[in-house]
């Protein structure tokens, strides 16, 4: 039995969270294989409930809860003259108390073979009902648990597992275990609050893939990769002037550009130096060159904010530079250093570079999706090249509507109704096919070479890199 | 020495070429020019995008706007791949840790070496 919490910020006064890959992460770390996923709400007003994520669907969601219990319906509860022991900042929630009856506050899922059993169109929701606010979910598993395999093999031959992911967060907690506070604390702030670890998972899965396999040195590697990464975000979050990342505000919120500055590069730095030090030519070459695309795709990407939202080609040119180099580079550089031959090289090159692309258009999808925790319409806001408000200003119907909005002031209201459009139009259903035809031809990259038994984790990677909301 | 070399080097950084990258570079290739021919002008560029990056990010006084700092780190991983095709991974590593002991002064708010000192002895020290 493990037991746990799952804790996450919610942003709007009635949100469906979707935990579905939260929980999903718990149980691949567990290394639980058969068994049950326990889920309680510690709220009176935070329910759970699975079903469909789909936007609209969500808001009729929301109707029904305001129909059933209306906010100012008027509720005993909310009469604090006739209520004892009510603290200073008691909320008005009776409707809020209502509304979660008609959920329930216990869930449990099981798990067959290390993946939770749901069905194609089910996610698992915790639904905020009095928000925004900090919650959590008690959260236990049980049934039969992998063993932990020395060999950082836990899963079988070829798959990526439990003890990859440990390997991973291991040399990462070690690394900045030696740096200086200045530059750590902010970096372990940032990298505890979470992120995918796609890349490194990248590194890992293709190290496997050629004659000499070490996982130690992969980890090492994947370590440097997400350093890197993370470091990228620290200077970007400056630049896009961005206050939260990850639900916790950015270096440059809380210490200054400056110390955003200063930790970016230490970081880039010792990513460097770390790769440097594993000693393989190709590796050392694939990464750097990386890195100079994402610099040189992040001149353009500020670049085109002067013509926002801008084209396809743009778009496509920025991404593959910001996003896909890294993912194309983790595939590549994990290969490399596993001695696999050239042409898997080049095929998992291919792989990270679609997947890369499909993954920053799923990004950009979270954007407009209010169970994704994140504030819906930051990259509306910042101005940040997004496929969805391009395909939008482009729509017969909205386009018009969208660029002038776009041209002028961006306030609450123009963004909510920017968001509003987008949402109406079929931007979202374009990006999304496109993402999803793009993992298609990831595949594809994958079927004519030899793998190792790893076709069916880094098809899954791919499928859920572009399967998500949150 | 033959600029022409750099043409590839120099792409998108024409600008900072104009505006002194050209002096900073210059200045390196007599310490560099104990090592290979072929590879001197790359090392020479690269700790002279090393000293142009950081002294545009604002490392270690104040930041510079959101596009110079871009520059900065364009100049910087520009500079590592310089490194990483042309330099031994002794010169590699040992620039990466010059960079590091630059940006945790920076964080600290301690003073640190002059860049191009700090760069020098680098060379010095892997030669």
């Amino acid at each position: 039995m493990i037991a746990g919490r799952l804790r996450f910020e919610t942003s709007h006064a009635t949100e469906f969270v979707d935990v579905t890959k939260l929980v999903r992460q718990e149980v691949h770390r567990s290394g639980l294989r058969t068994g049950r996923v326990h889920l309680q709400s510690l709220h009176t007003t935070l329910g759970l409930a699975i079903n469909e994520n789909e936007p609209l669907l969500l808001r009729d969601f929301q109707r029904l809860l305001e129909r059933l219990a209306p906010g100012d319906a008027g509720y005993e509860h909310d009469d604090f003259a006739r209520r004892f022991e009510i603290t200073i900042d008691e909320p008005v929630n009776g409707h809020a108390h209502c509304r979660q009856l008609l959920f329930t506050g216990f869930a449990t899922l099981l798990v067959e073979e290390g993946e939770l059993v749901l069905g194609r169109w089910q996610s698992v929701f915790a639904v905020e009902l009095d928000g925004p606010r900090h919650r959590e979910l008690a959260m236990q598993l049980d049934g039969d648990f992998e063993p932990l395999s020395p060999t950082g093999r836990g899963r079988g031959s070829g798959a990526w597992a439990s003890t990859d992911s440990e390997l991973i967060e291991i040399e990462l907690a070690r690394q900045l275990m030696v740096d200086p506070d200045p530059v750590a604390v902010p970096m372990r702030r940032l990298m505890e609050a979470g992120g995918k670890r796609l890349r490194p998972k990248l590194v890992q899965l293709a190290s496997q893939i050629g004659p000499r396999h070490d996982a130690l040195r992969a980890a090492s590697l994947a370590a440097a990769v997400e350093l890197l990464h993370n470091a990228t975000l620290v200077h970007d979050d400056y630049v896009d002037e961005s206050t939260h990342r990850r639900g916790r505000p950015t270096v440059a919120a809380a210490e200054g550009a400056e110390r955003a500055i200063a930790v970016g590069d230490y970081y880039f730095a010792k990513a460097t130096r770390l790769i440097a030090e594993i000693g393989n030519i190709g590796v050392t070459s694939t990464m750097a060159d990386a890195l100079e695309a994402i610099c040189a795709a992040q001149i353009d990407d500020v670049a085109l904010r002067g013509a926002f939202p801008g084209d396809h080609d743009s778009y496509l040119r920025v991404v593959r530079g910001k996003t896909a180099a890294l993912f194309a580079a983790s595939c590549a550089s994990g290969a490399l250093l596993s001695e696999a031959p050239l042409d898997v090289v080049e095929a998992l090159r291919r792989f990270g570079d679609l997947l890369g692309v499909a993954f920053q258009m799923a990004d950009d999808m979270v954007d407009f999706s209010p169970s994704s925790g994140k504030p819906v319409g930051l990259d509306i806001r910042q101005k940040v090249l997004s496929l969805p408000l391009i395909y939008a200003a482009e729509d017969r119907s909205v386009g018009p509507e969208v660029r002038r909005l776009l041209a002028g002031s961006l306030g609450d209201e123009e963004v909510g109704r920017v968001t509003a459009l987008v949402t109406s139009s079929d931007a979202l259903q374009r990006v999304g096919d496109e993402a999803r035809g793009l993992v298609d031809a990831a595949v594809r990259e994958l079927e004519s070479i030899e793998l190792d038994g790893l076709r069916p984790t880094l098809v899954g990677i791919a499928r859920s890199a572009v399967d998500r909301t949150a | 020495m033959n600029v022409q070399v750099l043409d590839r080097e120099l792409d998108r950084l024409e600008g900072l070429w104009e505006q002194g990258l050209s002096d900073t570079y210059r200045s390196y290739l007599e310490t560099v020019s104990d090592r290979e021919p072929e590879v001197q002008p790359k090392l020479a560029l690269a700790a002279a995008l090393i000293e142009v990056g950081i002294r545009l990010q604002g490392l270690g006084g104040h930041a510079a706007p959101a596009t110079t700092l871009l520059m900065g780190d364009l100049c910087l991983a520009r500079a590592s791949r310089l490194l990483a095709d042309n330099a031994t991974q002794a010169v590699q590593v040992a620039f990466a840790k010059a960079i590091e002991g630059l940006s945790a002064a920076a964080a600290s708010g301690k003073p640190s070496r002059p860049v191009r000192e700090l760069l020098v002895h680098v060379f010095s020290a892997t030669a």
